[in-house]
Order: structure tokens, then sequence, then C-alpha cells
């Protein structure tokens, strides 16, 4: 039962790759993390715009190839009507301020103007998520990324687990290399300027923006 | 011959479909032959072998045009009850 070449004994099958063909492959590429993918619908007139009934779970995923099969059959950010948003969060963790594991973290996040392309920068941010390049293993820090289409902008946000403690902790270090990471990823230079602001800021003065807590 | 039938009952999982979900993770990647022409993961990134791994995004570009497949049978009425199909999204969207 030995194969001359090895390769037809149980256990050392080929590890064919949808590389290999796309309609025929026995391994998959595993993420770190699981993530769901959340939608949030644009108020209606009608007056049914509870958050909770706004903020619609979509699908989860585990795998490269998984995420690869969403993207390309789900609307571009470009295409989503006004007051939308796209939540990617790890699994487990609603996209809300309220939601244990948010509730003492802040988010990074930068407005682009419209006409930007969003397109570009929301699957620069989402590869970067899913891949775990934005933090080193132990850090633990990154909750999800959102982009919200709005009127006058398009906010990509990076959603942290805590506000990066005192200064000259290595918490605030690990934050600020995240921040420095994330400005890379949306493609930012020298004279643009990303913004961390704590989510229960957020939550007092009742908008999105608060004051910023860190810069980079 | 390719004939589009129309109906509610989503059919069955086409044949990428069902090798995405019967696929094995890969526990270790330099174990995996890729075709010569596809960039192999950046070995820097993964220094243990550990079964989770990190993937730069010149990497994971390189699956966009070859995984189009829709995640499940039911994704068309999945998108209808979320985001809206994206056909109707499109016609939204002023150029």
């Amino acid at each position: 039962e030995t194969g001359e070449d090895g390769l037809a004994l149980p256990g050392n099958k080929e590890q064919l790759t949808v590389f290999h063909s796309a309609d025929n492959f026995n391994v998959k590429h595993p993420l770190m993390n699981k993530w769901t993918l959340w939608y949030t619908k644009p108020p209606n007139n009608r007056g049914e715009n509870n958050w909770n009934d706004l903020l619609k779970e979509v699908v989860t995923f585990d795998s490269v190839e998984e995420f690869w099969g969403i993207y390309n059959n789900i609307a571009k950010t470009s295409e989503l009507s006004l007051k939308s948003d796209y939540h990617l969060f790890k699994t487990g963790v609603r996209p809300e301020w309220e939601d244990a594991q948010n509730k003492h973290g802040g988010k990074w996040a930068y407005q682009f103007k419209r006409g930007s392309p969003v397109d570009d920068l929301w699957l620069n941010v989402m590869l970067a998520a899913i891949g775990e390049t934005l933090e080193s293993d132990k850090d633990k820090e990154i909750m999800g990324v959102v982009v919200n289409v709005r009127k006058v902008s398009y906010r990509i946000g990076l959603w942290t687990k805590t506000t990066g403690a005192g200064k000259g902790t290595p918490k605030e270090a690990a934050l600020m290399e995240i921040g420095r990471k994330f400005k890379e990823v949306l493609k930012l230079g020298d004279k643009d300027v990303i913004e961390f602001s704590c989510h229960t800021e957020s939550a007092h003065s009742g908008q999105s923006r608060a004051k910023a807590k860190h810069v980079v | 011959l390719n004939l589009k039938i129309k109906t509610n009952e989503p059919g069955p999982p086409s044949a990428a479909l069902t090798s995405l979900r019967s696929a094995r993770f890969i526990e270790d990647l330099q174990g995996v032959n890729y075709p010569p022409n596809i960039l192999s993961p950046n070995p820097a990134l993964n220094p243990a072998a550990s079964g989770k791994f990190k993937y730069a995004k010149d990497f994971l570009m390189q699956f966009k045009d070859v995984f189009t497949e829709k995640p499940s049978v039911d994704w068309d009425e999945k998108m209808r009850d979320t985001v809206g199909e994206p056909d109707s999204a499109r016609t939204q969207t002023a150029r």
C-alpha cells in the first residue's frame, strides 16, 4: 500500500488549494479568528428605527476562501445608501458600545471625504483585520472595524478593547502601534491625523465624535 | 448548454461551495505546494507552526478572482433580508 512517491499513503493525500482547482479543492486557509459581518440599515421614514431592528447580522466566516465568496457577492460600500454601516467584528462581540467587551474600549477613526476610494480602503482594512496584521498576538485589543456611509464623508474606524491605560504603559504603546498600522493601511500621509476616542465619551456626548484621547 | 431556471427553492450547492464546506483547514502552511504563479504566504508572518496564521494583503488578494462563489445556497434570500440585493443597491448609486 506504500505508493512509490509516498503520496498514496492515507493521511498524506496531496493538499489541493483553491488555486489548484476552484471547483475541487480539499484544504482551505484558516483565519486566526472567526469574524461576523454586520450591516446597519438606514433609518426609514415610518418611524421603525429601533437600533436593534436596524442592526443586522449578515454572515460569520472563518476561512480566507469564504471571505472572498462573501466579498464578491455583497454590495460594495460605495453602493450603500446614506446612513448605512458595515461592521466586521470578531464573532461574539456585538458592534455596540454596550457590549461587555466594548464598554471599556474606544476607537481609532478617520473621516474620508466623499469621492475617496472607499471600496479599496474598506477592503484594505478588512484584509488587515482578518489577516491579523494590525496587532501583535499578545495584544488582543482589536474588536472589529467599521465603515459609516454619511452625507459628507465615509468614516472608517477600528474598535479596541481598552483605551490604553496610563501614559507610558505597555498597553498605551500597543494601542499607539495599532493606530500607526491602521493609518498605514488607510494609506494616510504624515500630515493626516487619526484620532482615538473612548466609547464612554462618545456615548455621553450623544454622537460618535468625541474628544480625542490619542492621535497618530 | 446553460439553461437558467428561476425558482424560489435554492438549488444544490455548486462544486465550489461543496469544496469549501468539505475542505479541511490547512495546519501547516509550509506543507502546501502552491502553483508556481502563486505567491506563498510570507513565512516571516508565521514564525511558529501554530495552525493559526497571519496573512499579508498581497497573499490575500490572490484569492479575489479565484473564489467568487456565493457563500451559501440561500445567499440571495439572506441579502434581501439584510443588505439588499447587489443589483438593486447598485441602481441607487448616483454617478
